[in-house]
């Protein structure tokens, strides 16, 4: 194999896109301590790791408390170490006196006691999580909607309605927007979008180049949302427009454009 | 992205710790690398809710998985990258099992803001900025075999059926993408004081 192919092999295991028979090569060269082949992954998954950086965002506190309760109740399946521990303990005395018995019906109930007590926890346990979870999807909801409603409520707020283009004339959307809050869309009508594709909003001041205001997809009925972030931009936002454009997103439009509406 | 030498709070020493039982350890381990996971993961599942939950169970596994890294086959931070991406890949699947549609939820804007509890949002947002800036300057079919292959979880020969290119040439520009991308992030690497 030459280094070409080695470094291509690095740089499609560091980015998880190995087809089966290649990762199987490649993992066999990992394992043979190919020095070629360890020096390429780690710089490549350097560059990787760097285009995780792009998306950083800081998870809810709920996440971290639930994993350290977790740790705390369960940890680390010490429930089985102890269960093991005890299993393998034998009396020094190998005679079988009534005390051993005694002795052993006892340790086996003990056993049986901390293994039915572990068994119980674990699943007490993964209750907790699984409440912990629902409590920080609920106010993360709750947060949402109670953001909605503000917007709403500020007479700040404008509704700008976007009409739909060529691609699909039927199509319409609301946006409602804040200067400073951001704002929501609500489209209808848009066709789903292709495999690898989806919808983004451009928030124009002016003259000036559109900025990104988020991506969303549609379901099959054609509806879509998008929470839209406060943007900055340099001037008043006075048109919004929605393109098509690849799933992740582009920085600047480059798909045609099927919504477009002004204040 | 790690400096030379070991020092105890390293991430390297920190899994060393953690597959010791060492609580402190994995907090700390946590605080340093869940925004990295999170980002990652709402990228591809683009639902907070349950990028979350993946979020948690990576983290799990990192728990209880720790003393299986291996420090030959890349850095800890790759190592959370690759774990936080396959997990989000499997749930995408599972989701796209259940219902052939996907929808994506209302809050979309996730990857934009920068959130309360971010350690240092000044700092993630000039390295997001460098990053976008790195994959702005990778010719664009190079960018689309990197995104599609990163953020969507396709393996080459999907990509290359998904662009009708040759295989060959799939696996060349990934390459190719990921050596420039690392140059341009070398490069664009601010001086350390």
């Amino acid at each position: 194999m030459n280094r070409d192919e080695i470094a291509e092999l690095a740089a499609g295991y560091a980015l998880g896109a190995l087809d089966a028979d290649d990762r199987a090569r490649f993992e066999a060269l990992l394992a043979a301590g190919d020095a070629l082949a360890r020096a390429a992954l780690r710089d490549f998954e350097g560059a990787v790791a760097g285009l995780a950086a792009e998306t950083i965002k800081a998870p809810s506190p709920a996440v971290k408390a639930a994993l350290m309760a977790r740790i705390d109740a369960q940890g680390r399946g010490d429930g089985e170490a102890v269960v093991r521990a005890l299993s393998s303990v034998k009396p020094k005395d190998a005679r079988r006196s009534t005390w051993t018995y005694v002795l052993s019906g006892a340790m086996a109930a003990g056993i049986a006691a901390i293994a039915v007590g572990w068994i119980v926890s674990t699943a007490y346990d993964r209750r907790v999580t699984q409440l912990a979870q629902e409590t920080a999807a609920l106010k993360q909801e709750l947060e949402r909607q109670q953001s909605l409603v503000a917007l709403l409520r500020d007479p700040a707020t404008q509704v700008v309605a976007l009409a739909g283009l060529e691609p699909a004339p039927g199509a319409r959307a609301r946006v409602l927007w804040h200067v400073t809050a951001g704002g929501l869309l609500v489209a209808q009508g848009l066709p789903p979008a292709p495999e690898g594709k989806a919808y983004e909003l451009w928030a124009i001041a002016g003259k000036n180049a559109p900025v990104p205001a988020g991506i969303f997809t549609v379901d099959a009925k054609g509806v879509g949302s998008l929470r839209v972030a406060p943007i900055r931009v340099d001037g008043t936002v006075d048109t919004f427009a929605v393109t098509l454009e690849p799933a992740a997103g582009v920085p600047a439009p480059t798909g045609t454009m099927y919504l477009a509406g002004k204040l | 992205m790690q400096t030379a030498g070991t020092p105890p709070d390293a991430p390297v020493a920190l899994l060393a710790r953690i597959a010791q039982g060492d609580r402190e350890a994995f907090s700390r381990f946590y605080d340093a690398f869940a925004g990295l996971a999170l980002g990652l993961i709402t990228r591809i599942l683009r639902d907070p809710a349950a990028s979350e939950e993946v979020l948690q169970e990576v983290f799990w596994q990192i728990w209880q998985e720790a003393a299986r890294y291996d420090p030959q086959r890349g850095s800890p931070e790759a190592w959370v990258v690759m774990r936080s991406k396959t997990r989000a890949i499997d749930r995408l699947r599972a989701i796209r099992r259940r219902e052939r549609t996907f929808v994506a939820p209302a809050d979309e804007s996730v990857t934009r803001s920068n959130e309360a509890g971010g350690e240092n949002p000044g700092v993630a947002a000039e390295t997001r900025a460098l990053v976008r800036s790195a994959l702005d300057g990778l010719p664009e079919p190079q960018r689309r075999v990197v995104e599609l292959a990163f953020f969507e979880g396709l393996t080459q020969s999907e990509i290359a059926s998904r662009l009708g290119e040759p295989l060959g040439t799939v696996k060349t520009r990934a390459r190719l993408g990921l050596e420039r991308l690392r140059s341009l992030l070398k490069r664009e690497e601010p001086a350390e004081p």
